[in-house]
């Protein structure tokens, strides 16, 4: 009767004396019950449509609709990137991959961005020219992923090398698409909004915060007394503060502290507090990587006649980032999530969107619906970053490599 | 055995000038840990030198010393001419042209082997790539890893690894190398082959501080050995005199402990 291995397996697995399987029995009609109830909610009872009014106020807040059209073209700007450095990452065989240009994983990947093209924007109810811009932009993404694979390996050395840039460019010229300036109308970050704003502060944060940190870190492990002491201070003191207090204090006090127009208005501060925030953090977790790096390596170099900043940058420093690259990522996604404490300063980023539209009569008393939908929303991120996390540190070991 | 013969290896006995002068060198840990207690030794360009002693009798501390890895307090050293001093512009261009060998290897795990060699050439001396990999390269063929120039420390053996961080000292063409107890962390199997190694450049005229408790290496290579116990050198002689006719009291101790 059970011949068949996978039966066997579940057997072997979940049945293997009475007692599992009285557990197993139990916590499958648990699961079950659950799911059940969830789905028949989700489509039964749920009125999804407090999201569908509300898709636009929850990815821009209320950017500009006559000005929407800089964030779409940053969304195919991000779109063609992210489809090219994929596609290269496949076609340029490296020590570290195995050749194949579509592995399992980007197989998986592709059939989920179709999925969510085609699916995403109807359930959302979007217009039919909106849902088409996002299979085109979908469409954009794949063709040059499948292009760069195919091709990549053909193009000049030198060229593949500036691809990288692409992304601290993007950047650069995505922040001048979102804020104006360059011949655009200026769209001030009072009007920023909703995931929008929420990727912006996360973003920033991240990355002002990695160098911040670095250099923190190195300070505290520096023979100088002002540079280690001071380092000590501001990692002790942020440490020691709830981000909350931290957020309140910088809307009243950063406008001092700070060389004048660096923080100009409260978006921007907040965006300085969530960064020296984390600053204080990804300094402990480097501190830890620096740490874990053997006094034998710095040796080795100084004794080669390297410099110290030599010594640091080219054999101590790219240990130890490595070592400290989880933690720091940890980091990263719990500041993502605490972008949502912004809402309780007032910025209206996802979650202060959130309670906006829930405080709207029209939509009293589904809550559900839109903390659900908010809780995919950071999940999605934060399982990016980790996936992100999890490849650099295998393309970084150098012991995984084979030859 | 009475004699020992001199062989192939050994070079002939240098007369060149003074390429490590060390003078009544004296070095306190803050601790308070007196490791040395004025130290003095003379070796010349071609000349090898095999320094033993127990463990903690400063020997690793003092040619540590040579390229400023170890501050000492007193005392004064002069490295091919140019004396060892705060000043960091000295301290670096002595560290050019003084290589080290380490008893862990320290090879930068997150570089290949290639890497591990072009590193200090190109930033340090400057010198185009191209060149300098085609060196290192000539270079791990000397020590007999040329096929492994690609890989990482990490996928070498550690007799591998102790040759390639050899190769990596040359690399930087310095006239002088230290070893610090280059095969004492290797399996017994292992040790032979950087030895060989060791031996090869000794007759090609490297002038080498060692740092080891081989004897079959100091009888065969050193011209000089020299004893350290507590600080101090008790003796120095020649290996012939120093393996079978040591004169004082301490030496005769520790030859009777490794023997």
């Amino acid at each position: 009767m059970l011949s068949h291995p996978a039966l066997k397996a579940i057997r072997r697995e979940l049945f293997a004396s009475r007692t599992d399987g009285l557990i197993s029995l139990g916590l499958l009609a648990l699961i079950g019950a659950s799911l059940l109830g969830l789905l028949r909610w989700a489509f039964l009872q749920a009125q999804w449509v407090v999201i569908q009014a509300n898709s636009t106020l929850f990815a821009v807040g209320r950017y500009p609709l006559d000005q929407q059209w800089r964030l779409w073209l940053l969304v195919a700007l991000l779109a063609m990137a992210s489809g090219l450095s994929w596609g290269l990452l496949r076609a340029i065989p490296r020590a570290d991959r195995s050749g194949v240009l579509w592995p399992l994983n980007d197989r998986i990947a592709l059939a989920l961005l179709a999925f969510l093209a085609s699916w995403a924007p109807a359930a959302l109810g979007l217009s039919v020219p909106l849902q088409a811009r996002w299979w085109l932009i979908t469409a954009l993404l794949l063709a040059i992923r499948w292009s760069a694979g195919r091709w990549g390996r053909r193009l000049p050395p030198r060229l593949l090398k500036l691809v990288p840039l692409i992304w601290p460019l993007l950047y650069l010229l995505g922040m001048a698409l979102i804020s104006g300036g360059l011949g655009l109308v200026r769209v001030p970050p009072s009007e920023w909004g909703g995931l929008l704003l929420t990727v912006l502060m996360a973003s920033f944060a991240i990355l002002a915060s990695f160098p911040l940190g670095v250099l923190m870190a190195l300070g505290r492990r520096s023979e100088l007394p002002l540079l280690r002491w001071g380092s000590v201070v501001y990692i002790e003191f942020v440490r020691g503060a709830p981000l909350i207090t931290l957020l309140f204090l910088g809307q009243n006090i950063l406008g001092f502290m700070l060389p004048g127009g660096l923080a100009p208005d409260r978006v921007w501060r907040a965006a300085w507090v969530l960064t020296f925030f984390c600053g204080a953090y990804v300094a402990e977790a480097v501190r830890a990587g620096l740490a874990s790096v053997p006094a034998g390596q710095q040796e080795a170099a100084r004794s080669l006649g390297l410099t110290v900043p030599q010594a640091l940058q080219q054999v101590v420093l790219p240990q130890a980032l490595r070592i400290a690259l989880p933690a720091t990522v940890g980091q990263f996604i719990s500041l993502l999530q605490d972008t949502t404490l912004l809402s309780l300063i007032g910025l209206l980023e996802l979650l202060g969107t959130a309670r906006t539209v829930m405080a709207n009569p029209d939509f009293l008393g589904l809550t559900a619906e839109v903390y659900l939908t908010l809780a995919v929303l950071f999940w999605c991120c934060c399982a990016a970053l980790g996936l992100g996390s999890r490849a650099l540190e295998r393309r970084l070991d150098p012991t995984h490599s084979p030859a | 055995m009475t004699t020992p013969s001199i062989s192939s290896a050994q070079a002939p006995a240098a007369t060149g000038p003074w390429m490590i002068e060390a003078i009544g060198v004296q070095k306190r840990y803050p601790n308070g840990f007196h490791a040395l207690r004025g130290v003095d030794l003379r070796v010349r360009r071609g000349e090898v030198v095999v320094i033993m002693g127990p463990s903690g009798s400063g020997k690793s501390t003092f040619i540590r010393t040579f390229n400023a890895l170890e501050e000492f307090q007193e005392g004064s050293i002069t490295i091919d001419g140019t004396a060892l001093s705060n000043d960091l512009r000295n301290i670096d261009l002595i560290r050019c042209e003084t290589g080290m060998v380490f008893q862990q290897f320290n090879l930068f795990p997150h570089l290949t082997v290639l890497q591990n060699l072009c590193l200090a050439p190109v930033l340090v001396r400057k010198r185009r790539r191209s060149e300098v990999e085609r060196q290192a390269t000539a270079l791990l063929e000397r020590v007999g890893i040329a096929e492994q120039a690609s890989k990482y420390p990490g996928q070498l053996s550690g007799g591998q690894q102790q040759r390639v961080a050899i190769a990596r000292s040359l690399c930087m063409e310095p006239r002088i190398l230290l070893f610090d107890e280059p095969t004492s962390a290797l399996d017994p199997e292992m040790v032979g082959e950087v030895l060989e190694v060791m031996k090869g450049l000794a007759a090609d005229g490297m002038t080498m501080v060692v740092v080891t408790h081989e004897m079959g290496f100091a009888r065969e290579v050193a011209h000089r050995v020299v004893l350290m116990s507590e600080g101090r050198i008790v003796e120095e002689a020649p290996p012939s005199t120093f393996f079978t006719n040591p004169q004082h009291e301490r030496s005769r101790q520790f030859l009777a402990q490794i023997l």
